[in-house]
């Protein structure tokens, strides 16, 4: 199968620091699974994260994503482009949504629509059909300090997905929940996976790792350890007991 | 360790925080700069002599009554400012065991400290333009070192400047929630309802039944009468704009809401509709002064129709005229500072969403856009009802100056469309944040 992002020899030394934050990285995510990134505070996971996504350009190495149009050079866009490629091709959650605060749950998902040119009312109406498939319906027109941090997370998650990316990227996504909503949390961007779209999460979070399908482990900038799992499903069963 | 000793630790901690420090500087700079220079031109009217010197003391202090709301405004942005950019470290005393009094103490403390070297600042900018104010034309002459204040009036100005700034940031500090977790601006639900629409119809009718009976007002009680309806006139139009205005501008904002096709206009109508008081309150000066300006500039427009009996009088009407332009320069120059000051601040405050923005792709400058539409939505909504409400009630005044002068009228308006672009460059400060922020996103995740 081929992979839909695809990594070469990363590295990333940001300026003024000596050492690499990523040191030759090579990593294929295939369509279709999730994968955790996991590793010690200041191994790269987050810059890692970031130079897969397009957030930051990497000194060194190829990032190449697999679109609907063909395969895109991430690492060799201008920042225009990349910016319009996380718009419309990827999904971003983060440990807080980062939501609009002026903005109601239903606005804050539609604005996602709207930045790609749908007009106001088509983006509204798909941002709504989004929440309801989260379980917020009814809750569209409540602000972010209405909801709670898990209804909140959920609005981001439904933000992240409403324009069809097929790759999310989550960064923390559990970090400021308590167990059991960060449970349902991880349950929902799991369930995008099984709709075939592909996940790639840093977590500290072990529990979370052991539900996906693949971990790899970050130290010093480098792939320590590269692990397929054989059952997430069921290993997420064994995690929740 | 006292407030006082921690003040001096903060002061030499500035390494990274220039901009933060910057800001409140500068804007407490162009305070004390715009209010000595008012103070210059205020004191050239109070001394006059002659026939006319009883009307010059009165315009004076009409000008002096007009500029003290944007002044005001000007004053508690720069020292909100001043309390909201210490956030990160006042958080850190509140954590490591520093009372809420303690740091309020120690926020307004650093208020004044800054004031007084924006102040000080702000005294040399005064002497660098003074001169070029000295060339506008009073009773028929340059005024020139007129305009020059006795020195008392500098130390003086500093401490009005630094004792406004301490309480402007004590009354700021009310707006602020100091935790150990950060400084966070307290949420006020917008409270702009409907009865202030009907407060402010009834004192229109009270503004109208004033402007109506000041000939009878003149017949029965001579000029005092006549001076008082017009006063009464004159603070009901007042008072009614207040009522009205956080009640005008939620209705217009809504409007904008319900039509918004794009995200920079949903946004800006959210941004107004979070707090229409507060939006109100940012070009409030710019009411009264339309309001004014509408009323003088129609009546110096049909005045200056007659032909002066005496060259005393005709200097009176131009130089009228030219303080009618001049009081509209200022405030307008106050609120594009003061737009300027809470644009900076609310993008420094929103450093954290404008990094998140731009890592889901979204186009940098796209929430300062919307901010600065949000601004300039209010300032048009404040402008066209400030002008209406004038012209309705003075409506033959601005009908006839239309109709027979309408160079002095143009005159006017073109003074209005400079002020509005001065607001505009204000307002467009927080999109030259922006790269800014982004290129060190690190300093706000």
């Amino acid at each position: 199968m081929n992979p839909l992002l695809s990594a070469r020899d990363l590295t990333m030394v940001y300026p003024g620091s000596a050492t690499p934050a990523l040191d030759a990285v090579s990593l294929d995510v295939l369509p279709g699974e999730s994968v955790a990134v996991m590793g010690a505070s200041g191994s790269g996971k987050t810059t890692l994260l970031h130079v897969l996504a397009g957030i930051l350009r990497p000194t060194s190495g190829t990032v190449t994503l697999t679109t609907a149009g063909g395969p895109v050079g991430v690492h060799a866009l201008d920042d225009a482009a990349r910016s319009r490629l996380r718009r419309e091709e990827l999904g971003f959650v983060f440990q807080q949504g980062l939501l609009l605060d002026e903005l109601t749950a239903l606005e804050n998902v539609a604005v996602a629509r709207m930045l790609t040119g749908v007009p106001r009312a088509a983006a509204e109406a798909e941002a709504a059909q989004a929440l309801a498939s989260f379980g917020l319906a009814g809750l569209e027109q409540r602000r972010l300090g209405e909801l709670s941090g898990g209804q909140a997370q959920r609005v981001a998650i439904a933000r992240a997905q409403v324009n069809g990316a097929r790759l999310i990227f989550a960064d923390e996504p559990t970090g400021a929940l308590d167990s059991r909503t960060g449970a349902e949390v991880l349950d929902l961007l799991l369930a995008a996976v099984t709709q075939g779209r592909t996940l790639v999460v840093v977590t500290h979070d072990a529990h979370v790792a052991a539900r996906c399908d693949r971990i790899v482990t970050l130290a010093d900038g480098r792939i320590e350890d590269d692990a397929r799992q054989t059952s997430a499903a069921a290993r997420g069963t064994e995690a929740q007991a | 360790m006292t407030t006082l000793q921690l003040a001096r630790l903060f002061a030499r901690r500035r390494d990274g925080d220039r901009l933060a420090a910057a800001l409140p500087l500068g804007s407490f700079t162009l305070l004390t700069a715009i209010l000595l220079l008012v103070l210059g031109g205020s004191q050239v009217f109070f001394r006059q002599t002659g026939p006319n010197s009883g009307v010059y003391t009165l315009l004076a202090v009409v000008a002096l009554t007009l500029l003290v709301v944007p002044l005001f405004t000007l004053g508690v942005a720069a020292a909100r400012l001043s309390a909201r950019r210490r956030d990160d470290r006042l958080s850190s005393l509140r954590l490591l065991g520093a009372t809420a009094r303690t740091v309020a103490a120690l926020t307004i403390l650093e208020a004044a400290a800054t004031a007084l070297a924006g102040a000080v600042l702000g005294t040399v900018l005064y002497a660098a333009t003074a001169p070029l104010v000295g060339l506008v034309h009073f009773v028929g002459h340059p005024i020139g070192s007129a305009m020059w204040l006795a020195w008392y009036w500098l130390p003086l100005a500093w401490v009005v400047v630094a004792l406004a700034a301490a309480g402007s940031a004590a009354i700021g500090l009310r707006g602020v929630v100091l935790s150990p977790l950060g400084v966070r601006t307290r949420q006020r639900p917008g409270t702009a309802r409907a009865r202030r629409a009907v407060v402010a119809g009834v004192i229109v009718v009270l503004a109208i039944a004033a402007s109506a009976g000041l000939r009878s007002l003149g017949e029965v009680w001579g000029l005092v009468g006549f001076v008082t309806g017009l006063a009464a006139a004159f603070a009901c139009g007042l008072l009614a704009l207040d009522a009205v205005g956080p009640w005008y501008v939620r209705v217009r904002a809504r409007r904008l809401h319900r039509r918004a096709g794009d995200v920079p206009r949903l946004l800006a109508a959210r941004l107004i509709l979070e707090d229409p008081k507060a939006a109100w309150r940012q070009v409030a000066g710019i009411s009264v002064t339309t309001f004014v300006g509408v009323i003088a500039g129609a009546g110096l427009a049909l005045a200056s129709m007659q032909e002066a009996s005496n060259r005393d009088e005709a200097w009176l009407t131009a130089d009228i005229r030219t303080g009618v332009l001049v009081t509209l320069v200022a405030s307008f120059l106050m609120v594009a500072c003061t737009v300027a000051i809470n644009q900076a601040a609310a993008t420094l405050d929103r450093a954290r969403v404008h990094v998140s923005l731009d890592r889901l792709g979204v186009p940098g400058t796209l929430l300062a856009q919307a901010q600065r539409r949000s601004v300039m939505s209010v300032l048009w909504t404040v402008l066209a009802g400030s002008a209406a409400l004038s012209g309705v009630l003075v409506f033959p005044l601005v009908g006839a100056a239309v109709l027979f002068r309408p160079l002095s009228v143009a005159v006017v308006v073109a003074v209005f469309a400079v002020g509005v672009l001065l607001v505009r460059g204000g307002a467009s400060v927080a999109a030259r944040l922006v790269p800014g922020i982004l290129a060190r996103p690190e300093r706000v995740l």
